[in-house]
Order: C-alpha cells, then structure tokens, then sequence
C-alpha cells in the first residue's frame, strides 16, 4: 500500500524536471536530458528539498535536488536575470534554488495516490539524513554541461 | 491595469512580475497572503491578484477567503499561481472564490491565454 502510494517513476521525474527547465530558466527550451555514466558526488553541494506528507496514512516523500554550488549559482543567476560576473548571494541563492525544488516537488506530489501537503522549501550545504531503506527513485541530469540529481525517499 | 503579485519566492514573483510588465501591467509585490491582505487594506486598488498557495504567515487559500468576504473587493480577480495541480485542491480554490488557476512550471503564453481568457489584457494586448 505504502510503496504504490509513493510510486513515481524515474521518466515521470525527468519529464517533470524538463518542463520546470524549460518553463522557467531556459526561455521554453528543453535542454535538460538524462545523465548517464557515473555521476561524482559534488565537491561543494548545494542541496535543496520538500517534504510530501499523507496525513491519513502518517507517510510520505521526500523531493531532493542536488549539485555544485557553482551550478546553483548559475541556476540562480538565469532564474534572476544577474550578470554573468555577478557574485550570488546566500539569500538568492536559497530562494532560487529552493523554488527549483518547490516546483519539481509540486508536482512529484500530483502524481502520489494519496492527497499530499507540500512543505515549503529548505536549502542547506548537505543532504538531509536518510536511511537507505528510503530511497524511492533518482535521476540525474545533464544542464548546460552540469550535473544535478533529482531523488524521491520516502519518509516514512 | 493593476496586479498584486504574491509570492513567498522573490524568483517566483520576478517570473511572473516580468510577464505581467511585458503585457503592460503595473505591478506590486507581497510575500504572502498577509502582507497582501495589508497592501489592501491600505486602499490600494487592482484588477489582478496572482497567488502562490504554499506560503508562510498567510497561504494563498487563506488569503482568497479573506479577500472574498470583504465586499469592497468583489472586483479584483483572483488567480491561483501555484504547484498544487491535484483536481480535488483546484475544486477547493474555485469553492473559496478564485477565478482561474495556473499551475506552475507555465510559460509566458500559458499565463496570457488565462488573463485574455479573464478578458484582463490590457487594451493594447487584445488581438
């Protein structure tokens, strides 16, 4: 019951993923695509996620998106229409790349069975502590020549 | 024309804000539902709201029910900007008084269609 209430699949995510690039940073172009090969874990992360929650059930989800502040601060520039020699501050920073995960997990969450309430965003240096029981699913993209992941764990 | 943008994202608001401008919109910001309420409250006056949902102090929901109860403002429309895509949450904001509902990641174009669609283009827009 659980599981199938949590069930999102990988190109479900990606497509997810593409249309919140494309919408909203790359001017309605679709150049974000799979990643494929070995995917190094980021020297300087910037992680940004949101937290799905079934009341009903007392389960849920949680939507991570991670990569390298430099790719962060890029993101951030584009989403706020800064120089490219524009040094990014830590509050941009937090309220563009969490908006990054906010819509992506927005919309992870319509696709659970079960009505979800979305948290708001929260941006940080490293990856919230998760058990590896919990991991659901996890894509990584390709941006411009950049990396990022896109995970869904479960929190339950 | 006139339209409050609210959003607890300065990205967010600076996407749809820029739409908005390109359109010929003057716009103001709030950065949830009760900096809105107050930017109201203070008599400024708009033809156009765009509401985010999830926001602190004041979700967007909240807000529209307030919104809805004051008479003074039955003329403002009101349109949900938000990732809440599920049927039954769009049923809920249409029941507290919303007018129309666009759901984010949208294009520029998404956003147009819904105001020509609210006959809130402004006049030099109007094909």
């Amino acid at each position: 019951m659980i599981a199938g209430t949590l069930t999102v699949g990988r190109e479900q995510i990606l497509a997810i993923s593409q249309d919140v690039f494309a919408a909203m940073i790359d001017d309605g172009e679709t150049i974000v695509f799979e990643r494929f090969g070995d995917v190094n874990e980021p020297a300087d992360p910037i992680v940004a996620w949101v937290d799905m929650t079934i009341g009903g059930l007392g389960i849920g989800a949680r939507a991570v998106v991670r990569t390298e502040r430099t790719v962060a601060d890029a993101l951030t520039r584009a989403l706020l229409v800064m120089d490219a020699d524009e040094v990014v501050g830590p509050e941009d920073l937090v309220d563009a790349f969490g908006e990054i995960a906010n819509v992506v997990g927005g919309n992870v969450k319509s696709l659970l069975a079960a009505h979800a309430v979305l948290s708001l965003p929260t941006v940080a240096g490293e990856a919230p502590t998760m058990a590896e029981h919990q991991f659901l699913q996890q894509i990584p993209l390709d941006w411009r020549g950049h990396t990022l992941v896109v995970s869904l764990w479960s929190l339950s | 024309m006139k339209a409050l943008v609210i959003d607890d994202s300065r990205t967010m608001r600076r996407i749809v804000t820029t739409v908005l401008k390109d359109l010929g919109y003057e716009t103001t910001e709030a950065g949830d539902g009760q900096a809105a309420l107050d930017v109201l409250e203070a008599g400024d006056t708009f033809d156009l709201a765009c509401i985010d949902w999830n926001m602190p102090v004041m979700d967007g929901l909240t807000f529209v029910t307030k919104v809805r109860e004051n008479r003074d403002w039955r003329s403002l429309t009101l349109m949900m900007v938000t990732t809440e895509s599920e049927h039954g949450q769009i049923v809920r904001a249409l029941a507290a008084g919303a007018h129309e509902y666009l759901i984010k990641p949208f294009t520029p174009d998404a956003l147009r269609d819904k105001l020509e669609l609210l006959g809130l283009l402004p006049v030099e827009e109007t094909v």
